[in-house]
């Protein structure tokens, strides 16, 4: 099993090294014509030119540390929410209020994912804001409902309700009782989140609706290239390669790190990774 | 009777969730810069040309105002007219829904069949051959987004495989869900991104039922066959429902880069151009009935898990 | 025993699979070929569902051609016709001596398709019917040059426009884009009566029109049976479709894509020529700074490379532009030299206005082909002179939507389609340009009025403030069956003919 996880674990954690190093390792702008459009890979451009005569192989390396940000940005937020309100539902006495906040975070559900990323990118064009708060608003009724559903399960074990009993404060009974049993499901949630923003961010990068041109982005990178793809597809075949190996690697650690961790019983596995999409 | 008072309570809150929503996108749709002036003008208007515009729309007057109109009209049923060509919305809505149905039916039915077929075969044998090739497919479909699943199919089907139409041209007069080849390509880009979701998740399902004691019980007992198997799934389903529910749902927002991309004239491609243009009774009107359609899904998901959940012998592994 | 139970599950489960798989895989690529030969199926960037046969509120591509091929035009623009124009329903356009009345002499014997025949009444209500059926700004240009409450139709074959001031090109302002609608039409329907080429059959807003020649059109008869317009707003949609013969005519091809439909068996691709090309410029706002220093403008103007720009943007479909507008009318001023791509004058410029290492922002967004590609180089170039120059990229149709913010926006891009300069000039820049070409347009001599717009562009060509690198033609493609395409700013179908 190990064996076989290798490549995997070793292709994504490339991916990632590319996404988050590779403004550093490119030695060509990647925002200069160098040559003619759509010319195929030579010596001097490893992958050829795109759409613009630019170098796909410097694009490609710059293309992937905003997506990665806007998604890890979108995900801690996403986070720090979800355990917010997940904590309070589940642990407070006022059942009413907890109710309705419930409801309110369920109505979030109804919103279209890309009806919130027109909106916001027609209000904040240009940048990373509206493709994060999209992401956020979008992952976080599953988010709430995830640590509620755990937070409700431990809350309900004989040994937080001996603590309770005990009167222990509040913080003392998250630091030592709720979170550490928590963690791997919040954890893995944050995993799934994180996949889903980043899928977020490069659709909102296919539709231009992330940051301006001439900022590359993997998920733009597949849409503007893609008139040239029997000329050269390399400018499309390699971004939408590596976003799919980045999504990939990114479930599959979560598979076998908060596997053993949780069980098979209380797995917040990747099978909701497309849930949370 | 429970069922009853349980369902009245599900409905009122989903009709108070649309009227938050309703106000919600008139405000967003009223905050963004520019309006509908302003893209029906175009450049080379004079002032005084935008201003009767504004005007003949109405948009000079208060955006409270004209809200309580809308949402007045909306309860009896009239959702306005565009602001840009005085067309029915509620016309234009229907015409929209009728041809999203046509690709994003087909789409949920295959998911469904291949979800619940596949992902029994896998989660009854967990770690076998079937259960491992099919989760590595899955893993790669759910890693892929719509686009990139979209843009693949086209590449295939315009440049190396021309067996299906690649954009859903409808012949005048008649409706999209009369020609299953123009479904095809785009219905199928839909259900490739579902069903690994879906999949995974009746697997997951299926596995955790048949690890269970109850479903231990039932072979000792010598439970066997289609009869077994069919025990385990109707155990599993009523968890995965609302899992299900929530990715059948999740078609309606992802199908607007599925429908601009093959050129299907339904809601989410409408959507995108009525934000374009600033139309906000338009907006209005689809965003409404997004959610509803959303609504409606995960209301259903609930209610069948709750009926299943009702009949059953033994309750399913997880809550 | 329980794998076997799976077994055949899966098996189950993979027929079941292959079944609906082949259900919808039913029926042949060309799904639409049923259709009668000599019906040419066209594809356009259409608008939604909101679409409306009303052509004075339709501001797509789509509304314009088809609009063209149902309602005759009065007249048509025409650089090469004597007047200027060529003539449709009116069949003469006279101009008073003092330029101040215009006389419309309506072509005998022009019937609508309900067999009542075009009279003046028509054609002045037609002139009126932007005012009165709440048309787009563009169908208002008669309204701003002539006095419509005061214009008259003394008999059956005559209108007399009385212009708001003397003007020398009232034909032009006349023939820019009237068409002929019968008197007092309100609303526009499928049965609406009309007098152009074709009549419509079905409409379907948002997806399709179907036109079938009108027998009773007072024109050269169309070969063509026929037209389905099909509105598909997506570029690479619209191309899959021609590539797998699912229509035979597209609009609007991007150049990228134009460039690998070249190569594809069975297509043609063509642009339209000069002067039929839009006039695309990037301008800088003289009331902010840094732009109020024509030093600085100038440098912006003499950092861009336009031969690249040409090369790497629009694959050589492209006509390098002078920084002034209407390229290929014939009043457009030849003898201004063709401004180079100078970045080292432009950096001792920016240098002497003391404008070295400035930010600038400009904004754009994808509202014609390559306007937001070539942005991204003018950015380029603008960073090679020294400028820390950004660009603040808008989602599609967004540009225009808050035009007063548009208009205050120190640096943007936008676009014209192609018309003369003098009637389309927006005044309030330059005072000095403003009065010559005020001059261009009433001035009672020919010479007199060509001179003021030479000298009036010359101006432009000094110290305006747009950056005008190329002039973008529409690029269509079509399979290689159909010929006698007009290509002009919009192409006009009605006289293509279409090949076994």
């Amino acid at each position: 099993m190990t064996l076989r996880r290798l490549p995997v674990l070793m292709m994504s954690s490339l991916v990632l090294i590319i996404a988050v190093c590779g403004p550093w390792l490119s030695a060509v702008d990647p925002d200069t014509p160098v040559a003619g459009p759509f010319e195929t890979s030579s010596g001097v451009h490893l992958l050829g030119t795109d759409v613009l005569g630019r170098d796909t192989l410097a694009r490609v390396l710059v293309g992937g540390r905003a997506l990665i940000t806007q998604a890890a940005v979108a995900t801690v937020l996403g986070s720090m929410i979800g355990l917010t309100v997940g904590l309070w539902v589940s642990m407070t006495r006022r059942r009413t209020a907890a109710r309705f906040a419930v409801l309110g975070v369920d109505a979030l559900a109804v919103f279209p994912a890309m009806l919130l990323l027109l909106v916001l990118a027609a209000g904040l064009p240009g940048g990373g804001a509206a493709v994060v708060a999209a992401s956020v608003l979008v992952s976080v009724p599953f988010s709430v409902r995830v640590i509620r559903e755990r937070a409700t399960a431990i809350v309900a074990t004989d040994h937080a309700r001996s603590a309770l009993a005990r009167g222990d404060a509040l913080t003392v009974r998250l630091r030592y009782d709720v979170l550490p049993a928590l963690a791997p499901a919040a954890l893995a949630e944050a995993g799934i989140r994180l996949v889903a923003a980043v899928q977020v961010a490069a659709t909102a990068g296919f539709l231009g609706l992330g940051a301006s041109a001439p900022t590359a982005n993997w998920g733009r990178m597949v849409q503007e290239n893609s008139a040239g793809i029997t000329v050269n597809p390399l400018p499309v075949l390699v971004p939408a390669a590596l976003l799919v190996v980045l999504a990939v690697g990114v479930t599959f650690l979560l598979d076998h790190i908060t596997g053993p961790l949780l069980g098979e019983r209380d797995r917040v596995g990747p099978d909701m990774v497309g849930v949370a999409r | 009777m429970r069922l009853a008072g349980w369902l009245t309570m599900r409905v009122a809150a989903a009709a108070a969730t649309l009227i938050a929503l309703s106000a919600v996108v008139f405000w967003a749709t009223e905050e963004l810069p520019g309006d509908a002036v302003g893209t029906s003008a175009g450049p080379n208007a004079t002032d005084a040309e935008r201003a009767a515009i504004r005007v003949s729309l109405g948009l000079d007057r208060p955006a409270g105002e004209r809200y309580l109109e809308w949402i007045g009209q909306a309860m009896r049923g009239d959702l306005g007219e565009s602001l840009l060509t005085g067309r029915d919305v509620g016309e234009i809505i229907g015409d929209r829904l009728s041809t999203s149905a046509a690709v994003l039916l087909p789409a949920a039915v295959v998911i469904v069949v291949l979800a619940v077929g596949l992902g029994a075969a896998a989660g009854l044998r967990v770690g076998g051959r079937w259960d491992r090739a099919l989760s590595a497919i899955t893993l790669g479909l759910v890693g892929s987004s719509d686009f990139l699943l979209a843009t693949a199919l086209l590449v295939v089907f315009t440049a190396w495989w021309p067996v299906l139409p690649a954009v859903a041209l409808v012949p005048a007069g008649e409706e999209l869900w009369e020609h299953p080849d123009l479904v095809a390509l785009p219905a199928i880009a839909l259900a490739l991104g579902g069903f690994g979701a879906a999949m995974r998740l009746l697997r997951a399902s299926v596995a955790q039922t048949a690890d269970t004691g109850f479903a231990e019980f039932a072979r000792l007992n010598g439970i066997r066959g289609v009869r077994y198997v069919w025990m385990v799934v109707a155990n599993a389903a009523p968890s995965a429902l609302h899992g299900l529910s929530i990715v059948l749902a999740g078609l309606l927002g992802g199908s607007i880069v599925v429908e601009t991309l093959f050129n299907v004239p339904g809601i989410g491609f409408e959507l995108s151009q009525a934000v374009a243009e600033r139309d906000v009774p338009l907006v209005q009107g689809l965003s409404l009935t997004l959610g509803a359609a959303t609504l409606t899904i995960l209301l259903a998901g609930d209610l069948c898990a709750a009926m299943l959940g009702r009949h059953q012998a033994h309750p399913p592994g997880v809550a | 025993m329980k794998s076997t139970t799976a077994r055949n599950l899966a098996a189950a489960v993979t027929v079941g699979a292959l079944l609906a798989a082949a259900g919808c895989s039913e029926g042949d690529p060309a799904g639409s070929s049923k259709s009668a030969e000599r019906t040419l199926r066209a594809a356009f960037a259409g608008g939604g569902s909101s679409e409306t046969l009303n052509y004075l509120a339709g501001p797509t591509a789509l509304d314009f051609v088809r609009a063209k091929l149902v309602h005759a035009p009065l007249c048509e623009l025409d650089p090469k016709a004597p007047d200027g124009v060529s003539y449709g329903v009116v069949e003469t356009i006279t101009a008073s001596e003092d330029l101040k009345t215009y006389t419309l002499r309506v072509r005998d014997g022009v019937k609508f398709t309900d067999g009542k025949l075009l009279t003046s009444a028509d054609v002045l209500y037609s002139l009126r019917a932007p005012m009165l059926l709440k048309g787009l700004p563009f169908t208002m240009l008669i309204s701003r040059n002539f006095d419509m409450d005061a214009a008259s139709a003394p008999d059956a074959s005559t209108v007399i426009l009385p212009a708001k001031s003397p003007i020398a090109d009232g034909r032009e302002v006349i023939c820019q884009t009237t068409l002929a609608i019968p008197d007092k039409t309100t609303e526009f329907t499928t049965s609406t009566p009309s007098s152009g080429p074709f009549t419509i059959e079905s409409f379907e807003p948002g997806q399709s029109t179907l036109l079938k020649r009108n027998d009773s059109y007072y024109g050269q008869a169309p070969a063509l049976e026929k037209i389905e317009l099909r509105s598909i707003p997506d570029g690479s949609a619209r191309v899959n479709a021609l590539r797998q013969g699912q229509v035979d005519f597209i609009s609007a091809v991007g150049p990228a894509e134009a460039k690998t439909l070249e190569t594809a068996d069975g297509l043609k691709v063509t642009n339209s020529e000069l002067p039929y090309a839009s006039y695309l410029q990037y301008t800088m706002n003289i009331k902010a700074k840094p732009f109020d220093d024509p030093r600085v403008r100038e440098a912006f103007r003499l950092a861009v490379d336009r031969k690249r720009i040409v090369q790497n943007v629009y694959y050589g479909r492209a006509f390098v532009g002078n920084d002034i507008p209407a390229l290929g009318f014939p009043s457009y001023n030849t003898a201004l030299a063709q401004r180079g791509h100078d970045p080292e004058r432009a950096k001792q410029l920016l240098t002497e206005a003391g404008a070295a290492g400035i930010k600038v922002e400009l904004t754009a967004g994808p509202e014609m082909p390559g306007m937001v590609e070539t942005a991204t180089l003018i950015i380029e170039d603008l960073k090679a002179i020294g400028v820390q120059a950004t660009l603040r990229e808008l989602p599609a149709g967004q540009l225009f939507a808050d035009y007063p913010a548009y208009l205050s926006w120190p640096f943007k891009a936008g676009y014209t389609p192609p018309a003369y300069f003098e009637i389309n000039h927006a005044p309030g820049t330059f005072p000095d340009v403003d009065a010559l070409v005020l001059t261009a347009r009433s001035a009672v001599t020919g010479q007199e009025r060509l001179t003021a717009s030479h000298q009036a562009q010359k101006l432009l060509w000094e110290k305006g403030n747009q950056i005008a690198p190329v002039f973008v033609p529409t690029i269509n493609a079509a399979s290689d069956r159909v010929d006698g395409v007009r290509e002009l700013q919009f192409p006009d179908l009605s006289r293509v003919t279409l090949r076994n």
